[in-house]
């Protein structure tokens, strides 16, 4: 489960006086866009930023495999070989400089890419941040902690190791005394207490901190924006995948679109997660998750048809029959919002959403486009949205979206898991009472 | 906006993944439209199916859907408010006589859409224009490529100034070539006083059209702009997953098999080129040159089987026409493409030379 020492989270809510506790301060009193800037960069002194106008910033990438299709592969590539973006490739105005790779299996490419593009692998994080010097030496850290051979607890959660790079990294920037922008890929960790220190630590040092999954930034089909302050009263995502997986796609494809609701965000109560028969039972109550699942399911554009057929209109039957071993998440917002995901696998192999809006009743919704190679394409170019985001964040000091949404997407996705572990119960969630803002441009690919 | 009673369906065949298949479908058992799933209500689905008569999907369909099957052309369509000819595969082969008979057949006043090439020559698809004029018919004719979403979600404003146009597609011929036409002209007929027809046409093949290239005779920076919007380049992309610059690093050509190009000259001077190229990447994509420099690009985007909702666009642009008759592009739009794909056909595949093309000149504007 997650930490027993759970708390509401702590960088909102600690009573002392520290640089962050004064900077949150400032920001809340600064108003609501200020709330979710990024801290200025310690690094961002002005020498170091006429110096920085000359030079090509410098990133490194710490990542658990690097093989074809594995994320690590994506993100390094789109870094070193460039990627379509705006109508043209692009090739990233910041040099690839160091890698950290953790595991090297059958098929491993990064040692290839070392050869081919000169980047080196160093064997140790601190080396790569350093580039083998005894300060940090790169502008922009990547934390790439997605797939490899990595234990499960007894809850099954892949135990990837990003707290760990995180804390290592953070120990290096503490060492030299300044700190550069983060990416984290996907969730945060497995562990609550570890998600909250590592968004504590990005406010500690001041470093922009940017995280999570590419379904936000994809494309949309057709192309849907909430407006920042749209009265909404639920968000429907349902997709495909398994559970501390997937899930945490569909929670952030849910979840960018809710924090633009009327208020912001204002945190989780409580999460229940259930599968197979207990979901059918649990929607015979919730017609209006009902509805938002049929609607999001008509953006779908892989609902398994019936044998003779290519298409089909599901009804709940054949839902049932698709998935028998769908999996559900039940959240309930502190502001009474309600967000529910749905793992339909053998249904659908996409990830669309539904919400409804409040006094309205309209519902808004759409695909988000997640083409996957090798099924549908070569490439899967959902990343390359995520990678401009990156170079953006570590060029300019700015993020596109707070870390919190991926903080709370996080906390999500784990009680989540903790709720199945638990025999599918109702967990009451006071340590996700994560408040944040929205900023008002959306950041998905629509260029 | 009329109820719609009877959708009947004449088609060349039957099968599934076929356009005939996905549109029926759509009208028999509904489809998503709008964020809901939409179905015809009290509306009959008759059919037609030139060969085998006996096919069991449409055995299933009568038995499941209440699909009325019929062994007569006239039987399907008698009472129909709108009826859908659909060809085998992508369409570029039309069936004339099939269409006529059904356009002779069809009471005064219906609506006929037909998918893929309204006819196999010039000379036929005017004869089909004057036949469905003589019976009052509403005639359209298209493929999903004009309606699916692009990605990203670009229009070309109406009346904007075009310069260049350049789509690249795959496949072989005449599909590939029916496929880009498809694409290219619902892009370009946009441009003031829409589109003027074509003055010459040029067919290059492997070597020379890369030269043609390197002359200027279509522009690489297009052909730069279409590929990045590409997700499925081929060659070393579907080695290792790495993303690659094809243009920028010179691939284009080592990966191209059997590459072809029409570069087609308007009467208006646009220039446009469809690019038919095998092993580069394996989804259409376009980009075009405005008058004032920019350059707008985007993916094709068809969705995969066994869906392929670019189906589910179409049906609810041939829906929209059905119930109102207006048409959402002009007839002579088809009738060019089946000019111009006549002529790729019978006399520019013949040479490498730039013809001109007088019998071409078919302007038309939304």
């Amino acid at each position: 489960m997650p930490s027993k020492e759970t708390r509401p989270l702590g960088i909102l809510a600690t009573p002392r006086w520290t640089r962050r506790r004064f900077l949150t301060t400032a920001f809340k009193a600064a108003g609501v866009a200020a709330a979710v800037r990024v801290v200025p960069n310690l690094s961002a002194l002005p020498s170091q930023l006429s110096a920085s106008r000359t030079a090509r910033k410098k990133v490194a990438i710490l990542a658990t495999e690097v093989r074809k299709y594995s994320h690590a592969q994506h993100f390094i590539d789109r870094f070193l070989e460039g990627y379509g973006w705006h109508g043209r490739h692009h090739r990233p105005s910041l040099d690839l400089a160091s890698l950290y790779i953790d595991q090297f299996p059958q098929g491993d490419l990064s040692r290839e890419r070392e050869r081919r593009h000169g980047v080196r692998i160093y064997p140790t994080i601190a080396e790569a941040l350093t580039l083998g010097g005894s300060k940090l030496a790169v502008d922009g850290v990547l934390i790439i902690g997605e797939h490899g051979r990595y234990p499960r607890n007894d809850k099954g959660q892949v135990l990837y190791p990003r707290f760990k790079f995180f804390k290592q990294v953070v120990s290096v920037f503490e060492a030299s005394g300044r700190a550069v922008p983060m990416f984290n890929d996907k969730h945060l960790s497995t562990d609550w207490q570890e998600c909250v220190a590592m968004v504590e630590d990005s406010k500690r040092l001041g470093f922009p901190f940017l995280a999570g999954s590419s379904l936000p930034v994809t494309w949309r089909i057709p192309e849907t924006e909430i407006r920042l302050g749209t009265p909404l009263q639920e968000s429907v995502c349902v997709c495909y995948g398994g559970v501390d997986s997937y899930d945490f796609h569909g929670l952030e494809t849910a979840q960018c679109m809710s924090e633009r609701r009327a208020g912001g965000e204002a945190g989780v109560k409580s999460i229940l997660a259930v599968r197979g028969g207990r979901i059918w039972q649990e929607l015979a109550a919730r017609e209006q998750t009902r509805k938002l699942l049929f609607a999001a399911l008509a953006r779908s554009h892989t609902c398994k048809a019936p044998p003779g057929h290519t298409i089909s209109v599901p009804t709940m039957e054949w839902i049932q029959k698709c998935s028998p071993n769908a999996v559900a998440y039940f959240i309930e917002h502190i502001d009474g919002f309600k967000t529910a995901m749905f793992l339909l696998n053998g249904c659908v192999l996409d990830f669309t959403y539904a919400g409804l809006a409040r006094k309205t009743g309209k519902v808004i919704s759409c695909q988000m486009h997640l083409p996957m190679p090798p099924r549908q394409t070569t490439l899967a170019d959902f990343f390359n949205p995520l990678v401009h985001h990156i170079e953006q964040t570590i060029l300019t000091g700015t993020v596109p979206y707070p870390a919190e949404r991926t903080l709370l997407t996080s906390g999500m996705t784990l009680f989540a898991v903790e709720s199945l572990h638990r025999g599918q119960v109702l967990l009451p969630t006071p340590e996700l009472s994560v408040r944040y803002q929205a900023l008002p441009a959306s950041a998905f690919w629509r260029a | 906006m009329t109820h719609l009673k009877q959708i009947a369906f004449v088609l060349e065949s039957f099968a599934l993944q076929t356009p005939g298949q996905q549109l029926l479908d759509r009208f028999l058992t509904g489809y998503p439209r709008d964020g809901a799933f939409h179905r015809l209500e009290n509306c009959r689905v008759s059919t037609y199916v030139a060969s085998p008569a006996d096919n069991p999907e449409l055995a299933q369909r009568e038995r499941d859907f209440g699909l009325r099957v019929h062994r007569e052309i006239h039987q399907a369509i008698a009472g129909a408010d709108g009826v859908v000819v659909a060809w085998q595969g992508s369409g570029a082969e039309a069936k004339d006589e099939l269409l006529k008979e059904t356009l002779q057949r069809v009471d005064r006043g219906t609506r006929c859409f037909v998918h893929g090439a309204l006819s196999a020559s010039l000379a036929g698809a005017h004869e089909i224009e004057r036949l469905a004029a003589s019976r009052r018919a509403a005639l359209l004719a298209g493929t999903p490529l004009g309606v699916t979403w692009r990605l990203p979600q670009v229009e070309i404003p109406k009346g904007t100034p075009l310069k260049e146009a350049l789509v690249v597609v795959q496949g072989k011929s005449p599909a590939a070539e029916f496929e880009g036409l498809e694409t290219l002209l619902p892009l370009i007929e946009r441009r003031p006083r829409g589109e003027s027809g074509i003055r010459k046409v040029q067919l290059l093949r492997g070597n020379d059209l890369w030269k043609a290239g390197e002359a200027g005779q279509w522009s690489w920076p297009l052909l730069a702009a279409a590929l990045s919007r590409s997700d499925s380049p081929q060659g070393d992309p579907v080695m290792d997953g790495r993303t690659q610059d094809l243009a920028g690093l010179g691939l284009v050509p080592k990966l191209a098999r059997e590459p072809r190009g029409w570069i087609m000259e308007h009467e208006d001077g646009m220039r446009s080129t469809i690019l038919v190229l095998d092993g580069v990447v394996a989804d259409y994509n376009f980009a075009v040159r405005t008058a004032d420099g920019r350059m707008i690009s985007a993916q094709i985007y068809r969705p995969p089987a066994p869906g392929e909702h670019h189906f589910t666009r179409l049906a609810e642009v041939i829906e929209g026409f059905f119930r109102t008759g207006r048409r959402p592009w002009p007839l002579e739009r088809s009738v060019l493409i089946a000019g111009i794909l006549d002529f790729f056909r019978n006399r520019a595949e013949q040479t490498t030379a730039s013809i001109e093309t007088p019998h071409l000149k078919i302007p038309y504007a939304l």
